[in-house]
């Protein structure tokens, strides 16, 4: 994609964030990572978050071995059948490739697969290397698409173009340009919607979607938790769709709204607060005027509620009054608070490095006077909060696992790499029971207990300080 | 011994093969009080850090230049200036390995031009930094972790010894490749110390990555070789090199101490085990070595001798189970010589091995044909020859599956089950290890029911198509010393349980 229409990805009208950004601010794109002290995937990864959760497409990587090598097979998506888009297909460039170009290696590629695999529609990413040697992406798509006869997209997202977000963002727009509106859907229905940002981690589509037919709401497309292409293709004849937790999605969504008259809104099924919220917002676009769904769906919520809180109370007997220190990306960030906040846990201290201003406010509303907002997220630096705020645990993605359980601190996995559902009310439940596990495994006091051979005070750093003590209630 | 196919220049499916800036990181990740870098895009380093936090359960630390298109077209010399000062500043290592990527690679960047203006800008004495080039549009892991290594002995500077210290018999430097597990170098270890010697292993991923708790966190690898003790590997008369990986490094080595080479192509097995033993009887006899009353030359020490009785008798245990057994390998090349010789040791057939990337060393594998290529190719051959069980990194879970083989993960990398890195695969105690458990996940794949289904008591119920009857003459381990062609009762129990998969596929 040139660079000027990458540009228009950074004009986001319906983003408050951006709106309120200057015209200086806006030139300069997103911040630029800084060299030797940078964390976090890339635009290439961004974009395979978005479009791999799509399971029968076959997703072709062009570029060598070390972006698809390092990547296949380890995304959390479920499927609820094909699992095409778990193997790993890659045009491994070579030398003598970065010579005298990829084209034609990328051809083959895709032919093989198509023939082989028999996948819905094939996805072919390009990288940094293949984007430097100029390898023409959509030409190669377009003619193996018509020797196949399988849809072929191409995704121009390199690695070296920015950060997750935008490759999150470049691959909404691929969608947009090349997939939406390809296929017409068997049937429809008054109550047909869109999940924009699900990506099904850990199944957690499947403690939502029986909630919403409950109410008679179909998902027609996910984008792209457990999704089949030809939904995705079909999801212009959805009546609303709802942005699940992603900013970058926004331009999606908003497209949506301007080619085909879409209402859409931004929500989270994190928390019961939310989830509720969730239910009501898609009840109000939806309403065809006899406000049926309407009255349907606050009885649904009532009922939902109160069996949701009947379940949680055996847990926030246990783990009332826990504090927590959450660390997460974007819109988790607050949504997450409120997820907590519901199951009884004080949440100390919220990250906020990749969320926008008005997402800063929401936090910083949500945690209250008292509450910290992370600004830099390191490993000694969340320590240093830690033990500053006195949390009983660390609540925050898989990279920073490690940095809580060598510091002896309870931690529970939130980003896209767990293998627990926290999604709806179920997910409220799951969420109250892994925090009490997590707060008082036995292996707390076993870890930080000095061995036979240290003294009673341990040596120094044996225990680190501020964590002695530090509460496992 | 084996033949070697490579296809050129194919596409990969499922890919076996790792990049060579991941194999040179785990070189750098088993040196203390390290930093790896990745000169490239963010994602180059991402990528990596998810995969092997995901294998290791361990922080890894690396960090990236972070390479934008920008500065992929001005130039990201200046951006490796910035990523080494704000990394001193933050972390003080004692090392920092710079390994390229594709990118910075097609570039052209002018990395050795780069650094040398850097230490020319800032002469202060800081970290021992250690540039790799490891494009990853060449080669693989085992490549990368060659260059590194290589690289490292080539750029640490090496303290002034006098004659007393220099080369010393009772020193040895070992050095390890990437097909040895952390309880593989704690099990080379013993047996070096059993004989009173004092072993330096280089790289020492049982010693960062083995998964212990530290007193504290820490950005840095809290374990490894220490930056000292590679400055005095001059003390050592003796090096050790484990693996063809090792072999260019162990050459700049001697090259700069004069210390004498024994070259390893792997410790597995009772002969490969004996030949590192009977080496270092006689340095220990040549060092006049009985230290901690350790015992010189023909009386072993009681522990390595009892665990070569244990592996001896596992071999015969073993054999009636691993004797005959159809087995599909993958892995890194010297992973690929360790295990087919110790299948071969064992009578076991490797009927289908496939390496990531093309490697003189191959052509030792003691197997009929070795394949350069990636799991689908793993697939089809261990399909067609009737591969029994799949012995490869977890990526080949779905493999084995799909074929019905039974599967032991193994070598790089293991993610979907926990302590592979403390499971020993060489040595004495380490060879035997790995025959009992690939005789265990045989015997739980289809033991319980293959008797009931030898007997007739688990008929086949509807088989249209079984790929397995076109398949000449698939003698099961149970089955050997049996001619007769299999009657129709004779169902194998993995017949059943795969029918409804392979009638999928039919």
């Amino acid at each position: 994609m040139p660079a000027p229409d990458r540009d228009v990805l950074f004009e986001e009208p319906a983003c408050d964030h951006n709106r309120k950004k200057s015209d200086k601010q806006k030139k300069a794109g997103c911040p630029k990572p800084k060299p030797g002290a940078t964390a976090g995937g890339c635009s290439f990864d961004g974009a395979m978050i978005t479009l791999v959760p799509i399971v029968d497409a076959a997703h072709v990587v062009h570029g060598p071995i070390g972006c698809a090598g390092n990547s296949w097979d380890g995304r959390g998506s479920l499927s609820s059948g094909p699992t095409l888009y778990q193997r790993g297909f890659t045009s491994d460039v070579s030398e003598s490739d970065v010579i005298f170009g990829g084209e034609q290696k990328l051809y083959d590629t895709i032919t093989e697969v198509a023939r082989e695999h028999n996948p819905a529609a094939v996805f072919v990413y390009s990288t940094c290397v293949t984007a430097t040697i100029g390898d023409d992406l959509d030409s190669v798509c377009a003619a193996a698409s018509t020797a196949t006869g399988v849809p072929v997209v191409p995704v121009h997202s390199p690695g070296f173009t920015g950060s997750k977000n935008l490759g999150n963002k470049l691959a909404g727009d691929a969608l947009l340009r090349n997939v939406i509106g390809t296929v017409e859907p068997a049937y429809t229905t008054e109550y047909d919607v869109n999940l924009i940002g699900e990506y099904n981690i850990a199944g957690e589509l499947w403690d939502v979607a029986p909630v919403l037919s409950k109410l008679g709401i179909r998902v027609l497309a996910t984008i792209s938790g457990d999704a089949r292409y030809r939904d995705v293709a079909a999801a212009h004849r959805a009546k609303a769709s709802m942005v699940v937790c992603a900013k970058a999605l926004l331009a999606l969504a908003r497209g949506l709204e301007s080619k085909y008259g879409i209402p859409w809104f931004e929500g989270s099924f994190y928390g019961l607060r939310a989830m509720n919220d969730a239910l009501r917002n898609f009840a109000q676009l939806l309403d065809t005027g006899d406000g049926v769904l309407l009255a349907r769906t606050e009885a649904l919520v009532a009922e939902e509620t109160a069996r949701t809180r009947a379940a949680l109370e055996p847990y926030r007997r246990r783990i009332s009054g826990a504090k927590a220190v959450l660390y997460t990306g974007g819109n988790k960030s607050w949504s997450v608070v409120s997820a907590l906040q519901d199951i009884g846990v004080e949440v100390v201290a919220s990250g906020a490095t990749k969320s926008t201003e008005g997402g800063v406010d929401k936090i910083q509303q949500l945690l209250g006077p008292g509450g910290q907002v992370i600004k830099k997220g390191s490993a000694p630096e969340l320590l240093r909060i830690v033990r500053e705020t006195g949390a009983d645990m660390l609540i925050a993605g898989g990279r920073n696992q490690y940095t809580a359980l060598k510091a002896r601190l309870p931690f529970l996995d939130i980003n896209q790499e767990r293998h627990i559902p926290y999604a709806g009310y179920q997910g409220v439940i799951e969420l109250a029971h892994r925090v009490d596990l997590a707060l008082h495994s036995p292996v707390w006091d076993q870890v930080r207990a000095p061995a036979p051979w240290e003294s009673q005070q341990g040596p120094a750093g044996s225990r680190p300080a501020g964590l002695v003590g530090a509460g496992v209630r | 011994m084996a033949r070697v196919i490579t296809t050129k220049n194919r596409a990969s499916i499922d890919p076996l093969k790792h990049s060579q800036p991941l194999g040179g990181v785990l070189v750098f990740l088993g040196l203390a009080e390290t930093m790896p870098m990745l000169h490239g895009s963010q994602g180059c380093s991402a990528f990596a850090k998810a995969l092997l936090t995901r294998v290791f359960r361990e922080p890894i630390p690396l960090q990236t230049t972070a390479v934008t298109e920008v500065t992929a077209v001005l130039g990201a010399g200046d951006l490796l200036g910035t990523a080494l000062d704000t990394i001193r500043e933050k972390q003080h290592p004692e090392i920092i390995g710079v390994l390229t990527t594709g990118l910075t690679e097609v570039n052209g960047e002018d990395v050795a031009g780069e650094l040398r203006a850097y230490h020319d800008r800032r002469a202060d004495d800081g970290p021992l930094v250690v540039r790799v080039s490891t494009p990853d549009f060449r080669g693989g892991l085992s490549d990368g972790w060659s260059a590194a290594l290589a690289a490292l002995l080539r750029d640490t500077p090496l303290d002034e010894l006098d004659v007393s210290t220099r080369l010393s018999d009772r020193r040895v430097a070992v050095l390890a490749g990437p097909a040895l597990t952390s309880a593989d170098l704690d099990e080379i270890v013993d047996l070096v110390e059993s004989y009173g010697l004092e072993p330096t292993i280089v790289p020492d991923l049982a010693g960062s990555l083995d998964g212990h708790l530290a007193a504290e966190w820490s950005p840095l690898t809290t374990g490894g070789t220490t930056l000292a003790q590679l400055r005095r590997l001059g003390e050592c008369g003796r090096i050790i090199a484990v693996g063809p990986t090792t072999a260019a490094a162990a050459e700049v080595l001697a090259g700069r101490t004069g210390a004498q080479v024994s070259q390893f192509d792997h410790l597995a097995g009772l002969a490969a085990t004996d030949a590192l033993v009977g080496e270092l009887a006689a340095l220990a006899n040549r060092a006049g070595s009985d230290a901690a009353g350790a015992a010189v030359g023909t009386t072993p020490p009681r522990r390595v001798a009892r665990d070569r009785a244990r592996l001896a008798d596992a071999l015969l245990d073993t054999h009636f189970f691993l004797g005959g057994a159809r087995v599909a390998l993958a892995g890194e090349p010297e992973q690929l010589l360790a295990t087919a010789s110790l299948l071969r040791d064992v009578g076991a057939e490797v009927v289908a091995a496939v390496s990531p990337t093309a490697d003189p060393a191959l052509e030792r594998v003691p197997c009929d044909e070795v394949a350069v290529g990636d799991l689908s190719e793993l697939e089809r051959r261990a399909r067609s020859a009737g591969a029994e069980v799949v012995l490869a990194s977890s990526h080949a879970r779905a493999t084995a599956a799909r074929i019905g083989a039974a599967f032991l993960p193994f070598g790089f990398p293991v993610y979907d089950r926990l302590g592979a890195t403390l499971r020993p695969t060489c040595g004495y105690r380490g060879s035997r290890e790995l025959l009992t458990d690939l005789t265990n996940t045989l015997l739980d794949h289809r033991e319980p029911v293959s008797q009931a289904a030898r007997h007739g008591v688990l008929g086949r119920s509807r088989t249209t198509c079984t790929p397995r009857d076109l398949r000449p003459s698939v003698a099961s381990t149970w089955d050997t010393g049996k001619s007769e062609p299999r009657s129709q009762s004779d169902t194998r129990a993995s017949d059943v349980i795969t029918e409804s998969h392979e009638e999928s596929m039919c």
